[in-house]
């Protein structure tokens, strides 16, 4: 007689596939190889999982600092003229109203470059000219500090530059320009004094250490009009990217429309190199654990090769022992995935909430590393794996079900 | 010598050969079997080990197929069925029962009984009622959640008949279903599978090398060189 209570029959609702592969892989835990080598496929599914979920996340915080960093000094869009110094002078306000015009674009404001140099003392410091219309461009950020003591239109030098060399507000200091004039000696360079109005913040890197901010008028004396453009400041950086498609054709022929993705185009493509070694370098623990994923399927196939082989005398299709080792694939697959990423972004979150990971100080330019979790990381990450171990799966679930009845019911 | 009956024969084979490679040499195992179950009828097949008794039973139920012949079971054409095709025909038509019990370890007595249903996609809890009945027919009532590894011998193989005949299969193939058993359980699960058979009125086709259970089918035949024949006590061997 049966005495004990009655057992609980797991899953038995469930299609017939997935019940087979519930029960191969509760019955595979009672053979200690299949035990092992599943603990093994799972926990490197869910290290590779987590590595990159970690990784990424790290990235995407550092980059997202520096990619900040640099687009706080970049102008959304930047317009070129053609070098006709008349008709720009006299086109520009027209053509200032008309860009202006456009839905999206806030402000589009006169701006010139060059390249010239900074007389210090005995010194001199080779800079990059901005002369600027009105006030101090956005793409120059300053701290409240920074602000407060500035004294309105001036030139304005970065604050790695004014510690460096004592620049405070108030200094004159000398502006040297490339382009020459001509004198009864011959060509000189022109210089002008001017005085020191502000600082502004030179961001982390170096990059913007060596920029000058000059009135316009002063800009042009120093380096012509030749060199003039338009700054172009979007509602955001998405529909700068649209403008710059459609503003050609309000301007003079010749002209170049740049972005701020343009104008930042090097350290864009070194990012995205970066994300993609990255990924492709932690990823490789994926492959390895879909290899022992599918060692697992064919120790359990072999294991179970009389089962195989009576379930397809009682009629079960080639189709239903694939999908029952496909499943059973996928559970695994699955549970490591699901633990890899909740590691990972339960890791990520507390890197980035503790500021647990810390660079020496002094040496880089931010206290701790950020961790940023995007949705597209995750996607990405989830889409690899699940293609790849299921690929694996699959593989290895068709072989399971083109076994021969009989082949496989004569195993022992 | 065949059973002559109005209703068209459960299985019908004519010229039947099959042969294998081994080592390089052709072993012709099945040379021209000529065969007729009626439709509840139940036949033994009796003769000397490697005479090709479970093969035939193999090429009758579609697990494997002949080189040359003509086969009917229940009323199709085995050969000109799809492997699909030939999937679900066993699983409406055919019962199988082996020498080895086949039944799936990770799954109870009652599961392994409702298998077949569950492939033919009834419904679940039809199944369940179908399986529970047949397990209380043969006297597991009290065993239906236990698993293979914990019932006996005898009662695997009562598990195993209950299995094979679920879906009230046209024919049930038995393959030495009380070969690894002691003669006292042999003895239970034979007169368990004579009465379900003539209860469900099930053509059967049993291979064995017990001539004393044998003796109580309906006609009893005998493979020998590759041909069958009705069985003549003095020409086998003990």
């Amino acid at each position: 007689m049966n005495e004990r209570p009655p057992r609980r029959r797991r899953g038995s609702g469930l299609p017939l596939p997935l019940l087979l592969a519930w029960r191969y892989a509760r019955g595979g835990r009672r053979d200690a190889y299949v035990r092992f080598l599943s603990n093994l496929a799972t926990g490197g599914v869910a290290l590779g999982v987590g590595a990159l979920v970690l990784v990424l996340s790290g990235l995407a915080g550092l980059q997202g600092f520096l990619r900040d960093d640099y687009l706080s000094r970049t102008p959304h869009l930047e317009i070129e003229l053609p070098p006709s110094e008349e008709r720009t002078a006299a086109e520009l306000p027209a053509l200032l109203s008309k860009i202006e015009a456009q839905p999206g674009a806030l402000e589009a404001r006169p701006l010139l470059r060059g390249r010239g140099w900074l007389l210090v003392g005995k010194g001199a410091v080779a800079v990059q000219v901005v002369g600027y219309d009105g006030e101090l461009p956005g793409f120059f950020s300053q701290s409240e500090e920074q602000r407060a003591a500035s004294a309105g239109a001036g030139v304005y030098v970065g604050d790695g530059l004014a510690v460096r060399y004592d620049l405070e507000p108030g200094r004159l200091v000398e502006i040297v320009s490339p382009r020459p004039t001509l004198s009864p000696l011959g060509p000189q360079p022109r210089i002008h004094s001017v005085r020191i109005a502000g600082a502004f913040k030179t961001g982390y890197t170096e990059s913007g250490d060596n920029r000058i901010a000059l009135p316009l008028p002063l800009a042009e004396k120093l380096f012509g009009l030749r060199q003039r453009r338009i700054e172009v400041r979007a509602e955001s950086l998405e529909r700068a990217l649209e403008l710059q498609a459609e503003l050609p054709p309000l301007l003079p022929a010749g002209s170049k429309v740049s972005s701020w993705r343009d104008l930042n185009r090097g350290l864009f493509f070194a990012l995205k190199l970066e994300r993609i070694v990255m990924f492709l370098s932690v990823f490789l623990i994926v492959p390895v654990a879909a290899t022992a994923l599918v060692t697992v399927l064919a120790l359990i196939v072999s294991s179970k090769r009389g089962e195989i082989g009576m379930l397809q005398a009682m009629g079960g299709g080639r189709r239903m022992l694939e999908q029952a080792f496909l499943a059973l694939g996928a559970g695994l697959a699955g549970i490591g995935l699901l633990a890899g990423l909740l590691g990972g972004i339960g890791g990520a979150w507390a890197l980035d909430r503790f500021e647990l990971l810390r660079p020496p100080g002094g040496v880089y330019y931010i206290d701790h590393i950020p961790f940023r979790i995007r949705g597209e990381d995750l996607l990405l990450i989830v889409g690899g794996t699940l293609l790849l171990t299921l690929g694996a799966t699959s593989a290895a679930a068709r072989r399971a079900a083109s076994l021969q009845p009989l082949e496989a019911l004569r195993s022992p | 010598m065949t059973v002559s009956t109005k209703e068209a024969p459960a299985i019908e084979a004519r010229g039947l050969a099959k042969s294998y490679l081994d080592a390089g040499r052709r072993v012709e195992v099945l040379s021209a079997v000529d065969l007729e179950v009626a439709a509840g009828e139940m036949v033994a097949i009796v003769g000397p080990s490697g005479s090709g008794k479970s093969t035939l039973l193999h090429l009758l139920g579609g697990l494997d197929a002949a080189d040359a012949g003509y086969l009917r079971v229940a009323g199709r054409d085995l050969p000109q069925l799809s492997r699909t095709e030939l999937a679900a025909f066993r699983n409406r038509q055919l019962g199988f029962v082996f020498q080895f019990h086949h039944l799936l370890p990770d799954f109870d007595a009652l599961e392994n009984v409702m298998m077949p249903g569950r492939i033919a996609g009834l419904p679940p809890g039809e199944v369940e009622r179908r399986a529970q009945a047949l397990l209380e027919e043969v006297g597991l009532g009290p065993r239906l959640d236990f698993f293979p590894s914990e019932l006996s011998g005898g009662e695997r193989q009562r598990v195993a008949i209950c299995r094979a005949l679920l879906l009230e299969p046209a024919i049930l193939l038995a393959d030495e279903p009380t070969g690894s058993l002691d003669p006292a359980s042999a003895e239970q699960v034979f007169g368990l599978l004579l009465d379900l058979q003539r209860r469900h009125r099930t053509a059967t086709l049993l291979v064995t090398h017990n001539l004393g259970l044998a003796s109580r089918c309906a006609r009893i035949l005998e493979l020998r060189g590759g041909v069958l024949a009705p069985f003549e006590p003095a020409t086998t061997e003990a």
